[in-house]
């Protein structure tokens, strides 16, 4: 893979700080050089482009490559082979391609063990669920780039919705309050708060005169402060009435001791940074439409319902076992690249060896869920509200408004996204799932049950052929272990330079398309690098 | 497209009644133990699906019948029995029927040994108490309802024995032969009883 890699070399002594070094460097090479410098020390983030893979064409004797599940990581693979002339070959266990990225649709399957659905959903360009992946950050610029090649309409994802409500039973007897009204005053406490402890004279030490000033008005201006640095309520929470041809009125605050009793402040703060920090995008009409970008080039490549039953990876090749029509199939390779899931890998008859397949029997398996509903109107656009989140401190968590199809009739809206632990609705039926889904929605919109219908539920650890959701990793939310490191990095390693495990679970950062294309990216180019030494 | 073409060429009884305007609908059949207990039903320790190769059809019957009628699977605890008995409340007497004479297909193949930790010699011990039922070989007898002990995933042993001892299992009034368990299992008292006697059942000729 390549890397711009900045030109400057650069050496620094320890005795100069890196923040100093570039103080002089600046002062020397002007501001462009400390920019590039500092990308390469790890300050800057870097302005690199898209990884572009650099692979020589296939050796005809050597040129046959088994796939094992057609989710984005098969199919980059797939994708970018078959450009430099190795011959592909597609096993996917299910009867669809994506794998997690999953639109569903009018019609459609949704194959949970147990729960199987249909779904009834309008047949209408707009009227789709993405079940698995959703967002795509600007900054993911792999993904990106195939998203331009394969010429993928794109459109702004609305995540946050200053209009949008934060529900919580111990906030305000559980009255539904605007994202705006919970963010402008927590603000102007935290920030009347911190002008006191400025002013009392320890905070301002390490500050020069001119550097206090300007930190004042910055808190004045993150809290809307008044001249006496403290917070009265602000405009910027909308109006109570007015605002156009007369006077806007102030709303009343809600005050801080109130908005202390809920604790969701902790997540709902955050809900657009990190990840979800940078602009987000989906595609057009539905995420799926990244794999039909896919699938237009290598889906001729793909055999459906063919379930693996046997990987042997030997010194000439590799030997694939799999199951299709009742019938099994020996598929014979030169390469593999393998993304079905570590849990699922686990149950096939292999030889790899013992810290690869200790490292596939340490990943545990997502829970993620999602339920879905049409809506019979777009209730939510009289609120004010077009795309975005609300938040429930309750087991559906989330409520997300459809960020396209503005003032057509109907919409489809995520009714619960349980990301972090979603076992509670997997062990419920689906009549009890709804039901729930239902009696948490109606706390922010009293009349939600009569405005809903067709639902849908996905339970991504019960889905066919998944089993899972995205890999988790990290036993302990502090971080990695040394042993999780070690496992990773052996799974990352192909078996005999000829087996790659890949996918968003050969990742440090799993859950995200990017890391599925990363992760494909990264096997390629290690065989590449293989087959040239 | 593609769904079109794919919605023949299954076996299974497939939901009918699309109407004529529509395209094909996606057929599914019963047959989905594939995914978690592995092609040839050798089970899979990632999502902690036994293996069915080579567990006696009317053992299996009566277990399947059990997950359905919430007998077994119910308890919050019983993890793996709440992620198997959302499939089996959906099986009509038929798909039980097809399972089972599918599953008989399958070659048995006996798992290996993975656990560790145990001590086989006090193990063998313990077993006296089990043999009564299970066999001095641990094959099973079916007129005393105890199926073959031999060859299954050690690692599942260990969960259920665990899951009788704790009241996970066995404990609904209608579980007979699960209340017959939970007695027995009595014996082994703890964990490292258990470790002990799943290590001496792995030295049994497979």
């Amino acid at each position: 893979m390549s890397r711009s890699i900045p030109s400057l070399e650069v050496g620094v002594s320890k005795q100069v700080t890196r923040r100093e070094f570039l103080n002089l460097l600046g002062a020397a090479g002007g501001t462009a050089a400390a920019l590039k410098a500092g990308s390469a020390l790890g300050l800057l983030p870097h302005t690199a482009q898209a990884a572009t893979l650099d692979l020589r064409a296939a050796n005809p004797a050597n040129r046959k490559v088994a796939i094992l599940g057609a989710g984005l990581s098969g199919l980059t693979v797939a994708y970018e082979l078959s450009k430099v002339g190795y011959e592909c070959t597609i096993l996917e266990s299910s009867h669809r391609p994506g794998g997690r990225i999953f639109t569903v649709r009018h019609g459609d399957l949704i194959d949970e063990i147990g729960n199987r659905q249909y779904c009834e959903f309008d047949d209408e360009p707009h009227m789709y669920f993405n079940a698995g992946a959703a967002r795509i950050p600007s900054t993911h610029r792999n993904l990106l780039a195939y998203c331009k090649e394969l010429e993928i309409d794109l459109e702004v994802f609305i995540n946050e919705n200053k209009t949008s409500y934060l529900q919580d039973p111990a906030l305000l007897d559980g009255k539904p309050i605007r994202n705006i009204d919970y963010t402008t005053h927590t603000r102007g406490f935290l920030a009347e708060l911190l002008a006191k402890s400025l002013s009392a004279g320890e905070m301002d030490q390490p500050f020069t005169d001119p550097e206090a000033e300007t930190l004042i008005s910055l808190i004045r201006s993150f809290g809307d402060l008044n001249e006496d640095n403290l917070y009265k309520g602000s405009l910027r929470a909308g109006y109570a009435s007015g605002g156009f041809l007369e006077h806007g009125a102030q709303k009343d605050i809600i005050a801080m001791r109130d908005l202390l009793k809920t604790q969701m402040g902790r997540q709902f703060l955050n809900a657009n940074e990190g990840d979800t920090g940078p602009m987000l995008f989906q595609a057009v009409g539905g995420m799926d439409k990244i794999i039909e970008g896919f699938t237009n080039h290598v889906g001729h490549q793909i055999h459906y319902r063919s379930m693996v039953n046997a990987v042997e990876v030997k010194d000439d090749g590799i030997d694939i076992a799999y199951d299709q029509d009742g019938t099994r199939h020996l598929l014979q390779a030169d390469f593999c690249f393998n993304c079905i899931p570590s849990h699922i890998m686990t149950g096939i008859t292999n030889n790899f060896p013992t810290q690869y397949v200790d490292a596939l029997k340490y990943i545990r398996r997502g829970t993620a869920y999602k339920a879905a509903f049409q809506a019979k109107e777009r209730f939510w656009e009289k609120e004010d509200i077009y795309g975005g989140i609300s938040w429930m401190n309750n087991p559906s968590k989330q409520i997300w408004y459809p960020s396209a199809g503005m003032h057509k009739q109907k919409g489809i809206m995520l009714g619960a996204y349980d990301y972090g632990d979603g076992e509670l609705h997997t062990a419920m039926t689906q009549e009890q799932r709804i039901e729930a889904h239902l009696t948490d929605g109606e706390k922010i919109h009293p009349n939600y049950r009569n405005q809903v219908e067709k639902p849908i539920t996905i339970a991504w650890h019960r889905m066919n052929h998944m089993l899972g959701c995205s890999a988790r990793w990290q036993r302990d939310r502090n971080g990695w272990t040394h042993e999780e490191e070690e496992l990773y990095h052996a799974l990352q390693q192909p078996v005999n330079g000829r087996h790659y495990m890949i996918g968003d679970q050969v990742s440090m950062h799993s859950a995200w398309q990017e890391s599925a294309v990363m992760s494909a990216q990264w096997a390629m180019a290690d065989l590449n690098q293989r087959l040239m030494a | 497209m593609l769904k079109t073409f794919l919605a023949f060429g299954l076996c299974m009884a497939c939901i009918g009644g699309t109407s004529a305007a529509e395209p094909e609908r996606e057929p599914f059949d019963d047959r989905y133990c594939t995914t978690c207990h592995g092609t040839d039903g050798r089970g899979n320790e990632g999502v902690q699906a036994p293996r069915l190769a080579g567990m006696e059809p009317w053992y299996l019957r009566r277990q399947l019948e059990n997950f359905r009628a919430d007998i077994r699977g119910v308890h919050a605890e019983d993890r793996e029995g709440i992620a198997m008995r959302p499939m089996a409340t959906k099986l009509t007497d038929e798909s039980i029927d097809d399972i089972l004479g599918w599953i008989s297909s399958w070659d048995y193949i006996p798992a290996e040994a993975t656990i560790k930790g145990g001590d086989p010699l006090r193990g063998r011990g313990l077993y006296s108490a089990c043999a009564v039922c299970h066999g001095a070989d641990a094959t099973g007898n079916e007129s005393l309802g105890a199926p073959a002990l031999v060859g299954q995933n050690d690692w599942y042993l260990v969960t259920q024995l665990k899951n009788f001892l704790a009241g996970y299992r066995g404990a609904h009034p209608n579980d007979t032969y699960g209340a017959q368990m939970r007695t027995m299992v009595s014996t082994l008292r703890n964990e490292a009883g258990i470790l002990n006697v799943v290590s001496y059942i792995n030295t049994l000729s497979r």
